[in-house]
């Protein structure tokens, strides 16, 4: 079995551990040089990414798979941004660049304008009453949405401090015990890691 | 005039993180020596888990595929690493069961270490020759772009199943949300607590918190990967009790411990 990819794993994890710890100003440099390091894999592991992406897409293209025409989409967006983008560079005034501000960022914005809709349909479902915990979440549910607005502080001055009690107690009370499980278990996945327990990420079982 | 030039070799003030780190190591020797000893590393059932294989086994029987979502995180999230562990077994059961797989990725590092990790999955259950090119593949690192093609592929592909693990950020909803309206079984583990809602509201079973990092372990139910969730619990309970502990000492007018408990 190979050890050697195990073997860097461990010294440059360790490392980095131990770096943690050490404030000294040789060792902090140090660190930032092994990050860095990290942008040069992406870098490369990015032009993987779009060489996969332009083969699936050439070949649903091909094959006039379902859905094709997006795909048609996808590769002159590819080739445009690319092509323009290693002639022109992409700074203010140049073409990726108002492809980015006219095309991209407005349907990513629309995109996220979707979200109130989906927040009430999920949110419809979720408010069903049909147990007691339904029920209860609800009932928090409206007492959250109308101490949230004007309104419900002309209806009754209490709701405003009901809901700061609701987010500030119970909700942050649960967030905490949820987030201490999440911390103890990112701490348990990077020593399976390191320790070599967890190799899925080499490809191995 | 420049700051000057920090020379000391410790910073006293994570000493208290030093220890925490050490006692997680003991419990994790402790728990791995106990497993190879033939302890049983009880893990108690996770529903959500449980589905995983009632899910790909309904896919199977409808001839649709099953989307695995492994997040937006990079490879510096432990989320990322518990999600590639969890695809690896899903992997291995869709080419047991003979099923075809979809995993879209975010980010093109990530994406790739699932291509090999999916790729040896198959090889593992005997179907080498049945992982299809183009199983992981990229598609962007634009979080609403990569929403519209994963949408995309909900509407058009109809999968039976869908499972979401690993980090999710604002597109959470707008995936799950989508998967609902499709009709599939929709099972979701996130390291985002602010996230954790809308995956319980559009979702069938939802891993809440350290249930993500276990989840790894527990579809492969080997001794030594329990003996992590084992030590992982031990932690928690010692958390937990320092909490209190500390707690009932802050109202008895001693902060200190709790200080002690602080970290920066």
């Amino acid at each position: 079995m190979r050890k050697g990819p195990l073997v860097v794993t461990f010294l440059v994890a360790t490392s980095l551990v131990a770096m943690f710890f050490i404030p000294h100003h040789k060792v902090q440099e140090g660190q930032s040089v092994l990050l860095n390091w990290a942008n040069v894999v992406y870098a490369f592991a990015l032009i993987l990414g779009s060489l996969t992406l332009w083969v699936s897409h050439q070949k649903k293209v091909l094959a006039r798979a379902d859905g094709w025409q997006y795909s048609v989409v996808t590769l002159a967006a590819l080739s445009f941004v690319t092509v323009a983008g290693t002639l022109q560079g992409v700074e203010e005034g140049t073409l990726v660049n108002r492809y980015y501000n006219m095309v991209n960022s407005p349907l990513a914005s629309t995109m996220f304008a979707l979200l109130a809709f989906f927040i009430a349909s999920a949110a419809f479902r979720a408010f069903r009453a049909r147990n007691a915990e339904a029920t209860l979440l609800l009932g928090t549910a409206i007492v959250m949405m109308i101490g949230r607005v004007s309104v419900g502080e002309f209806l009754w001055s209490g709701f405003p401090p009901v809901t700061e009690w609701l987010l500030d107690v119970p909700n942050l009370a649960a967030k905490r015990a949820i987030a201490l499980g999440i911390g103890l278990g990112a701490v348990s996945t990077a020593l399976k890691i390191i320790l070599g327990i967890d190799r899925t990420y080499l490809g191995r079982s | 005039m420049s700051d000057a030039l920090n020379t000391s070799w410790f910073d006293p003030a994570r000493v208290n993180l030093l220890v925490g780190l050490a006692l997680f190591i003991a419990f994790l020797i402790i728990n791995i020596s106990r497993a190879k000893g033939g302890s049983n590393m009880y893990i108690r059932p996770m529903a959500g888990l449980k589905a995983v294989d009632e899910a790909i086994g309904r896919a199977t029987e409808m001839g649709r595929p099953v989307l695995y979502l492994p997040g937006l995180g990079d490879m510096s999230e432990a989320g990322t690493l518990a999600s590639i562990a969890i695809l690896g077994r899903v992997a291995r059961r869709t080419a047991e069961m003979g099923c075809d797989l979809d995993v879209p990725g975010y980010d093109p590092v990530a994406t790739t270490i699932m291509d090999g990790a999916a790729r040896q999955a198959y090889i593992g259950a005997g179907r080498g020759d049945a992982y299809r090119p183009g199983t992981v593949h990229y598609v962007t690192t634009q979080q609403f772009a990569y929403v519209a093609a994963v949408s995309g592929f909900m509407l058009r592909e109809r999968p039976a199943a869908n499972i979401f693990m690993g980090s999710f950020y604002a597109e959470s909803l707008f995936l799950a949300e989508t998967g609902n309206l499709t009709g599939a079984i929709q099972i979701a583990g996130c390291d985002q607590v602010t996230q954790l809602p809308f995956f319980v509201c559009a979702c069938d079973y939802t891993l809440l918190g350290e249930e993500l990092f276990a989840a790894g372990a527990f579809l492969g139910q080997e001794p030594v990967q329990l003996a992590t969730v084992a030590a992982q619990d031990w932690a928690k309970a010692l958390a937990a009790a320092m909490v209190v502990v500390s707690l009932l000492a802050s109202a008895l007018g001693h902060p200190e411990l709790g200080q002690l408990l602080q970290t920066r």
